[in-house]
């Protein structure tokens, strides 16, 4: 049974996601065409033997819970040890900071009882596909008080540590002004050791509309695709049961990401096209992300959108972005042809 | 137990044998379809979307792959605290082995099993056939009906009548009689092999069957006359929908490719009648710069960089560069070499085509191929010679 236990702090509010985080956390934001973030984190720890996991949720946390439900779908619906959601009670100056202490003390009964002795906090917005286990590891080798896990020297903002430790950190805060793990990894002025584990495979940090669009065309080339998604550390996600994806008579499709129930009638290039998605004859998708259940009429052109989910472009219609600012149409929209006035 | 109105009991123990190696290691009701699916599937998911939650499924033949796909039933929603789905094997008793000698003697030997939820009414399926219907306005029927049986029916073309159990019926769909492939059918209406029982007269007629020494202990051939015998009242349950049998490699492929016309008449991307099956939490599919895909299904998981015609592609699938798919199946985790030819053939399971072969039936034949290991082999020597 796996030493470490999982603690994710999904209370990340970020601007520049704003136009996706609308009605759901940053931790809920879809991805790769059949996933939402945290599915990469979660999916991350149970791999890496974790069956205790603690989700700390802030903002706009209703789709987060019904992605997760019980946890089945992670395997984490468990007698002993699971799932544990922990909403924030209110506190209304608290930091967004990865590991806030002020959080995590309102649950701290919940790492006093749990047995394992060692912790990985970890945020929502990194995608990647990384063993804890190994961290941990390193953590042990070095004897390190704190450990950061890191990407090309550059922080992930996830970190192992001891629970003991933990615990001493939370509940002497306010003596000690540390107001997270994150903060005190990053203060200079302290006694404890801090180390880093550096993890190799692809990895993206996503934070602005522009992050969120490249690393989503990432996925296109083998090398991400195949890094992320290895067959011996699958990344698990809410099931919809939808069929496989239908391509009709005049269906042009190169260079994409497709999930299924989609239903392709049109042309689609350098594009990720989520589940159950409809794209019309005529119409051309090009360096496109569009999400779940959304519709695109016949005879359109779209060039750099991200479509959010349940958006409906009618017929006729053209909208282009750049590569630099891709268009965003939000959630549950509707986008019709310029009619003359 | 908590009782329970209407239990089904699915008939899963089926070989399949005119599937030749497709069912070696599964059984029939095993077979992967639909890009997605196994046979069973729809049987299960019609169940679930019919509100019945509490389904024995009898296995017989090689039932290993079966037991873990159904495991506790949780892809189709049959997890259930109180009934649920069970897999009923054969098992030993004090007296010996008993295996299932016929689908009514598998149901005798299970009457512990429905006795438990002391129901109303039993509901018999098969894991063999390709359909999508609601049992409950089937149940209506026969409670409305005040029958002891009800056979669901459907009407086949008259030139194939002979290969199917056919009822005469009345003009009220009453069954008269009931004959099992006739020579000269007198009606085209074929059972499907679904029956709704009153549960205290099929447990009787079970039993009564179970003494008679000269009966196949099968329900079209000995439990079904054994009603008219005794003058029960049986009712025939027309239906009307899409339903097939994919019991021969012809008609296995048939079925796949009914599922690429334009309005296909099993509609699997009906969001008000699900088709639930065990997720292999793959990622999306992959489609290449090199890729050409048409007029297909493709499941998740598939990284496909050749050429796809008029195909349904399972999960896992790789299709290399310049390899060229039409009117095919290719089912999961197979692979097709770099400029490999398939035409008109279904490619099991695993299965790994070597670059640049050419598989496909003799021009005008009609035939479809059953791609084999051995014939892999073989054409992998061939190559390299």
């Amino acid at each position: 049974m796996s030493r470490l236990l999982g603690v994710i702090d999904a209370a990340t509010v970020m601007g520049g996601l704003q136009d996706l985080t609308l009605n759901r956390s940053v931790a809920s934001i879809p991805f790769a065409g059949r996933y939402r973030f945290i599915d990469f984190v979660l999916s991350n720890m149970v791999n890496s033997g974790v069956s205790s996991v603690a989700i700390f949720p802030k903002h706009q946390y209703r789709s987060l819970m019904d992605h997760i439900g019980s946890g089945k779908n992670w395997d984490l619906d468990r007698k002993r040890d699971g799932l544990f959601f922990f909403p924030p009670y209110f506190e209304p100056n608290e930091t967004t900071s990865i590991g806030s202490f002020a959080r995590l003390e309102q649950h701290i009964e919940f790492f006093k009882r749990s047995h394992q002795d060692y912790v990985v906090i970890a945020n929502s917005y990194v995608i990647t596909n990384v063993d804890f286990e190994e961290a941990l590891a390193e953590h042990l080798i070095h004897d390190y008080d704190i450990t950061e896990i890191q990407h090309e020297g550059e922080s992930l903002e996830m970190y192992v540590l001891s629970k003991s430790l933990l615990v001493e950190l939370i509940e002497n805060r306010r003596t000690s002004q540390f107001i997270s793990v994150s903060d005190v990894v990053k203060q200079p002025l302290h006694s404890f050791n801090i180390g880093s584990y550096e993890h190799k495979s692809y990895t993206a940090i996503i934070d602005s509309i522009p992050a969120y669009f490249k690393h989503s065309m990432d996925l296109l080339g083998h090398a991400a695709w195949s890094q992320l998604f290895s067959l011996d550390r699958p990344i698990y996600t809410k099931v919809k049961d939808e069929p496989p994806t239908k391509y009709a008579t005049n269906a042009q499709v190169s260079d994409s990401m497709i999930a299924n129930g989609a239903s392709i009638e049109g042309t689609v290039e350098s594009s990720i096209v989520s589940r159950a998605v409809k794209i019309g004859k005529e119409s051309v998708v090009k360096n496109c992300i569009v999400m779940q259940k959304s519709q695109i009429g016949k005879g359109c052109t779209l060039e750099y959108v991200i479509l959010d989910k349940d958006v409906k472009v009618l017929d006729g219609t053209t909208l282009r972005g750049t590569a630099e600012k891709p268009l965003v149409l939000r959630k549950g929209s509707i986008r019709e042809a310029a009619v003359a006035k | 137990m908590v009782k329970k109105k209407c239990v089904a009991m699915l008939l899963a123990g089926g070989q399949g044998s005119r599937l030749h190696s497709l069912t070696t290691n599964i059984a029939k009701p095993a077979v992967p379809f639909g890009g997605k699916y196994r046979i069973i599937d729809f049987t299960l998911s019609n169940c679930t979307n019919s509100g019945i939650d509490t389904v024995g499924v009898l296995t017989q033949y090689q039932p290993l792959v079966l037991n873990s796909y159904i495991g506790i039933g949780s892809a189709w929603d049959l997890d259930r605290r109180n009934g649920g789905v069970t897999v009923l094997p054969p098992y030993t008793e004090a007296s010996g082995v008993k295996w299932y000698s016929g689908t009514a003697n598998a149901i005798y030997q299970n009457l512990n099993y429905i006795e438990q939820y002391n129901p109303e009414y039993v509901l018999i399926l098969s894991g063999d056939h390709i359909y999508k219907m609601d049992y409950s306005k089937m149940l209506d029927y026969h409670i409305q009906n005040d029958a002891e049986a009800t056979i669901s029916v459907i009407e086949v073309p008259w030139e194939e009548a002979s290969r199917f159990g056919i009822m005469n019926t009345n003009a009220d769909f009453e069954i008269e009689e009931f004959d099992e492939k006739p020579d000269e059918p007198k009606s085209n209406l074929a059972s499907m092999g679904i029956y709704i029982f009153n549960w205290k007269s099929l447990k009787n007629y079970l039993e009564l069957d179970n003494t008679n020494e000269e009966s196949s202990h099968d329900f079209g051939k000995d439990l079904i006359p054994l009603f008219l015998n005794e003058g029960k009242r049986l009712m025939a349950y027309p239906f009307e929908g899409y339903w097939k049998d994919v019991g021969t490699v012809k008609s296995l492929w048939e079925a796949n490719m009914d599922l690429l016309e334009e309005n296909p008449g099993l509609n699997l991307f009906d969001h008000s009648w699900r088709i639930y099956s065990r997720n292999p939490n793959q990622p999306p599919q992959y489609l290449s710069q090199t890729s050409d895909v048409k007029d297909s299904l493709i499941n998740e998981g598939c990284i496909i960089e050749g050429t796809v015609r008029h195909s349904v592609i399972f999960q896992g699938v790789q299709i290399k560069e310049d390899a060229i798919i039409e009117e095919s199946v290719i089912m999961p985790d197979a692979v097709i070499g770099k400029g490999a030819i398939i035409r008109r053939a279904i490619v099991p399971e695993h299965i790994t085509v070597p670059n640049d072969v050419t598989i496909e039936p003799e021009d005008g034949s009609g035939e479809i191929i059953l791609v084999t290991q051995e014939m892999v082999e073989k054409l992998r020597k061939d190559v390299t010679a």
